[in-house]
């Protein structure tokens, strides 16, 4: 490991969203206050220090960065105004841009231009592929008076698009996990990590994926219960699609009952509180948690927004008859879905869906291998 | 009863009476065994006073001055040192212990220094056990 | 000898709030020792020395028709002077008066509450028994030279010289090189407002020239100074060589401070490595304008190490104060000289305490310079030549106290941070004007809190850095804090000065000038035509040397006569006895 302090660093991570980074003067009010901080994971301090001294392979082995869910305690508490919660979340930034092999991450996180064009190309890709490769939209209605959906997107297609979308996402983000892997339990522990540990914490990580336990921890609980209801309305959507969609995009209208619409509306309305709460917050900036938002941060929240007004869309203009304003809205879900998920999803903020859980169990890991040197 | 001996102490002003008094603001704990009493040099000690302290029952007797060269009236110490050897002489052939009467330098800044010589001396004394010359010359009733 | 009058003798015992009363059963104190011989009252007070204590002995004295006084509190350094003071306003004289230590050589001392209470009665059975025998002394009183002496034409010595001389009063201002300006004419800027040192020393320089009452004397040092408070001699050699005779009532010492030598931190590498530069050299560096290496080049990698010499106990335990803001202030202006550069503080602890230095630290923190810590007391960085191709040509090894990590720093220019500390002839001067030094060899104070610029030698104060390091500011404080003084005694135009000399008996003294020669300041004479030896009362300083040293007793020592002392110990150990 490269032990050499090095000034560039922070420079470097200004575009992640730093700033004043050299304030922290290391009282460790912030390591005191923070009620997810434990023994052998100390932060937001320690993470602090290997930053302001641009460690940078001591930073890219670092797992504290995703065990803290900013709850914004530290900043308050902070003497200088350091902001350690803001340079937690700018570090968690840098660290996707870092397990990310493709060089994309960093791109989209850095440059503005980068990412609306990539957005833009997709966007216009969607739609063309919808005007001039799917078969046109059937104006008449289904014999309970619904738009044939499947007229224009049939489910057998959609799903081919899906899947394929969902590997490609899926591969990436894997073998970025499997840097982060590398970097954080293979460098961060030497190896010392026995494949019987591996399967005695694997829990960890689909219970932190789940509940989130950690987020609960922190004081103001109302936010793990938005993020959680956020995050289970995602998932769920997310399976219904991809896994489930000849099921979930029928012809046939059922009664709101049926499990098919329940869960969609549970996903929706799950998604539906949690962007709200985020959005709010974000704009009142009472919050320190809210109150520096990067683009990355607003553009995921829009998107994910558009997505979910789109989709609701869909469904009203669908079970109405509505056939042309279904077609428009459909195509419009696509276009923002599609671009959203690849970028959001393996390089930018989506992607703490997967790192944070990993890291809960990498960290578990990395314990195991600490309390082995013990 | 464990054995508590009285040790009469002679401090210059200066050095180590000044000392003393910053083992007290340092809070530094030694054993309440010594009497101070303050001169202004330790050249003022006169051998009489140290007689009469074991003549009245001290079981020791302790003298400070500030280090050679660092008197306060430039050799006052240098006088006392001269004294103290004759002094040792004397009470030996007078049947006290030797290793009773003891001359230390303490400077204004040694508080330490004092509080561990207090506590070493204490535990010399102790060790040799009361003094006899009080109950003899009593006895003898000179 | 025992006045003719019968003894009555007033005992106060004071709590110090809790300081004496938490150790010391001062009840019981009381009580016991009412109960000697010649003791009217016997009280307890929570602050004897505080306005109503002191109202309670001087009712006491005129109540009860007091003749002697008594004070069990704490050491008679601190408040011996207050309560004389109480006596004399009572009408009694203040010599009538006697304090036991039961603070400072016991409260504080000891954690048995038993044994602390006995010895308290031990020790005030020791004064009662003393204090009877005590005789009321006159006051002298001398004249003030308005002259005043002050060593060492630094900033503190010529704020010290114009602040007296301002008053209309002769100054004879002693400087050791030949400029005056001391440490601070190596200055840049100084902190935190970063403010020209040279403007400020010259105006101050030239006024001290220029000043009509203030006579410099340059490539002067002082070996021996006679006399006392208001009547003071020395001989000096001027610069012709000629010898010249100053007198003077008051002495100001400001001799201040010198750098601490780096080379003495092997790890550093100054002296072998010419890019390691102390604090003072850099200083020098930026007073040229442009910061270079020795080579000529720009240096790209700059590192500043803090605690140089200082809290170390391999060099010196304390904090030399300035250094944390001086290395904030170079870090200021490397910013603002090279602006792309890379600057690396190294600190121990980062004590940036003082008016607007906080302050400044927070700006320096703005300023991209990598703050890092190391162990100071037990792992010094270590620098090297690096030797690999195209590396910078020093690295800095250490262990970043924080992170516990160890690191590296490439570096092309390292500015160590040097502590101050005495000069070595700080023994010689305390030596000529009679005060003492401290374990760090900096003059010692008469009280550190309360009378922070005098010293225990009455006429000659300690200001600057050389009663302990400190910065511009305190150092002018002190200096006009001490002309300040010096002038209110020479205004009062006469002091009272110590009176316990010694006398001769004329009648016992058989002539045998032993006395004579173990006086260190030849106050003793022989009365060739009396056959006996006479003190002059205004060369003795009263140590007490002759008394214990004449044969016959004729010498007595005011105020710790032989009958006083031995009296001291008759009380104590016969109190002692009493109690076992």
């Amino acid at each position: 490991m490269n032990n050499r302090v090095n000034p560039d660093l922070p420079r470097e991570l200004r575009e992640f969203g730093i700033r004043d980074w050299n304030e922290c003067y290391h009282c460790g009010t912030c390591t005191a206050i923070c009620p997810l901080t434990a023994q052998g994971f100390l932060f937001p301090r320690k993470t602090i220090r290997l930053m302001q001294m641009g460690l940078k392979d001591h930073l890219s082995t670092c797992v504290e960065p995703w065990l803290c869910y900013y709850c914004g305690e530290c900043s308050e508490q902070c003497p200088r105004n350091a902001n350690p919660g803001e340079l937690m979340m700018s570090l968690r930034r840098y660290l996707t841009s870092l397990y990310d092999w493709t060089g994309l991450s960093k791109k989209f996180y850095t440059s503005k231009v980068w990412e609306l064009a990539f957005i833009i190309i997709f966007a216009i890709l969607v739609v063309l592929t919808f005007i001039f490769v799917l078969p046109p939209l059937d104006t008449t209605l289904t014999p309970q008076g619904g738009v044939k959906v499947n007229s224009f997107a049939p489910f057998h297609i959609i799903e081919y698009f899906d899947w394929a979308m969902a590997i490609v996402v899926a591969g990436l983000l894997v073998s970025n996990i499997l840097r982060m892997y590398y970097r954080v339990v293979w460098q961060g522990t030497s190896n010392k990590v026995g494949l019987l540990d591996h399967i005695r914490e694997f829990w960890h990580l689909i219970y932190n994926f789940v509940v989130q336990p950690k987020f609960s921890k922190c004081e103001d609980k109302s936010y793990w219960l938005y993020h959680w209801l956020l995050m289970s309305g995602y998932t769920i959507m997310f399976i219904l699609i991809v896994v489930f969609l000849p099921w979930f995009q029928t012809e046939k209208i059922h009664p709101p009952w049926h499990l098919q619409r329940a869960l969609g509306y549970y996903a929706t309305i799950g998604l539906l509180i949690g962007l709200t709460a985020a959005i709010i917050g974000r704009l009142k900036k009472q919050e320190f948690k809210f109150q520096f938002s990067h683009v990355s941060d607003w553009l995921f929240l829009v998107m994910l927004t558009l997505t979910v007004i789109t989709g609701i869309l869909i469904h009203l203009f669908r079970v109405n008859g509505m056939p042309w304003a279904t077609y428009v809205s459909y195509i419009a879900h696509m276009a923002i879905l599609v671009p959203m998920i690849l970028i959001e999803v393996p390089f930018s903020k989506w992607s703490h869906l997967a790192y944070r859980p990993f890291a809960v169990y990498f960290a578990r890991l990395q314990k195991s291998a600490m309390t082995k040197t013990a | 009863m464990e054995f508590n001996p009285t040790i009469v102490a002679f401090l210059c002003n200066w050095c180590s009476y000044t000392g003393a008094d910053l083992a007290g603001t340092s809070r530094m704990k030694y054993k309440p065994n010594v009497r101070v009493i303050r001169v202004m040099c330790s050249g003022r000690v006169d051998p009489t006073f140290v007689y009469k302290s074991f003549r009245e029952g001290a079981d020791g007797v302790l003298i400070c001055g500030c280090h050679p060269g660092d008197c306060h009236y430039q050799e006052g110490n240098y006088k006392c040192l001269r004294r103290f050897k004759l002094m040792k002489k004397y009470i030996t052939q007078m049947g006290i212990e030797p290793a009773r009467l003891h001359l230390e330098w303490i400077s204004a800044s040694e508080g330490k220094q004092f509080a561990e010589l207090i506590d070493s001396m204490t535990a010399r004394i102790k060790e040799l056990g009361p003094s006899k010359i009080k109950t003899v010359v009593e006895t003898l009733a000179i | 000898m025992r006045s003719m009058e019968e003894a009555r003798i007033g005992v106060y015992v004071c709590w110090c709030g809790n300081n004496i009363a938490k150790m010391v059963d001062v009840e019981l104190v009381t009580e016991l020792i009412g109960k000697l011989p010649h003791v009217v009252v016997s009280k307890n007070y929570k602050y004897m020395c505080s306005d109503p204590g002191q109202e309670l002995i001087a009712e006491d004295i005129l109540e009860h028709n007091l003749n002697r006084v008594v004070v069990a509190a704490c050491s008679p350094r601190i408040h011996e002077l207050t309560f004389r003071k109480v006596l004399e306003k009572s009408g009694l004289n203040p010599y009538l008066f006697e304090m036991a230590n039961i603070r400072e050589q016991d409260s504080w001392v000891h954690d048995n509450r038993e044994a602390a209470t006995r010895k308290a009665v031990e020790l005030v059975a020791g004064a009662i028994s003393r204090v009877q025998y005590h005789e009321p002394l006159d006051k002298r009183s001398v004249g003030i030279n308005p002259a005043t002496l002050v060593i060492g034409g630094g900033v503190a010595g010529m704020s010290a010289a114009l602040e007296v001389a301002n008053a209309g009063r002769e100054v004879y201002l002693l400087e050791k090189t030949e400029q005056l300006g001391g440490m601070v004419s190596h200055f840049d800027l100084t902190f935190p407002y970063l403010y020209d040192a040279d403007k400020m020393l010259e105006v101050m320089i030239r006024r001290t020239i220029n000043h009509p009452h203030i006579k410099v004397f340059y490539n002067t040092t002082i070996s021996e100074v006679h006399g006392y408070i208001g009547n003071f001699e020395t001989t000096i050699q001027s610069d012709s060589n000629q010898e010249q005779t100053l007198t003077f009532g008051n002495i100001i010492v400001a001799t201040g401070l010198r750098p601490f030598d780096a080379s003495r931190v092997g790890q550093y590498g100054y002296g072998r490595l010419p890019n390691v530069i102390t604090s003072v050299e850099f200083e020098d560096l930026l007073r040229t304008g442009q910061v270079r290496t020795k080579e000529g080049n720009i240096p790209q990698n700059i590192a500043i190490i803090h605690c140089v010499g200082s809290r170390n106990t391999e060099f010196h335990e304390y904090c030399s104060r300035t250094c944390c803001q001086v290395a904030l202030k170079f870090a200021n202006q490397l910013r603002s000289l090279l602006p792309d550069s890379n600057i690396y503080d190294l600190y121990a602890d980062m004590r940036a305490f003082g008016k607007g230095c906080e302050e400044l630290y927070t700006a320096t923190s703005k300023k991209e310079i990598i703050f890092m810590m190391f162990d100071q007391q037990h792992e010094l960085p270590q620098i090297i030549k690096s030797v690999a191709p195209g590396d910078p040509p020093m690295l800095i090894f250490f262990r970043e106290k924080i992170s516990g990590l160890g690191l590296e720093i490439p570096a092309d220019m390292i500015i160590l941070m040097v502590g101050m500390e005495a000069h070595p002839d700080v023994k010689d001067i305390a030596h000529a004007v009679g005060i003492s030094i401290c374990s760090n060899a900096f003059f010692i104070e008469k009280h550190p809190k309360l009378d922070p610029v005098a010293t225990t030698t009455s006429g000659v104060y300690i200001v600057g850095n050389c009663q302990g390091p400190k910065g511009i500011p305190d150092s002018v404080a002190q200096a006009k804090a001490a002309a300040a003084r010096v002038l209110a005694t020479i205004n009062q135009g006469s002091v009272h000065v110590e009176v316990t000399t010694a006398e001769v008996n004329e009648t016992l003294c058989c002539g045998c000038q032993t006395c004579i020669m173990v006086c260190p300041y030849t106050a003793i004479h022989y009365d060739r035509e009396k056959k006996v030896s006479v003190v002059n009362e205004v060369l003795c300083k009263g140590c007490g040397t002759c008394g214990s040293t004449c044969p016959t007793g004729a010498i007595r020592s005011k105020h710790f006569t032989d009958q006083q002392i031995l009296s001291q110990i008759d009380g104590l150990m016969k109190m002692a006895l009493k109690i076992e």
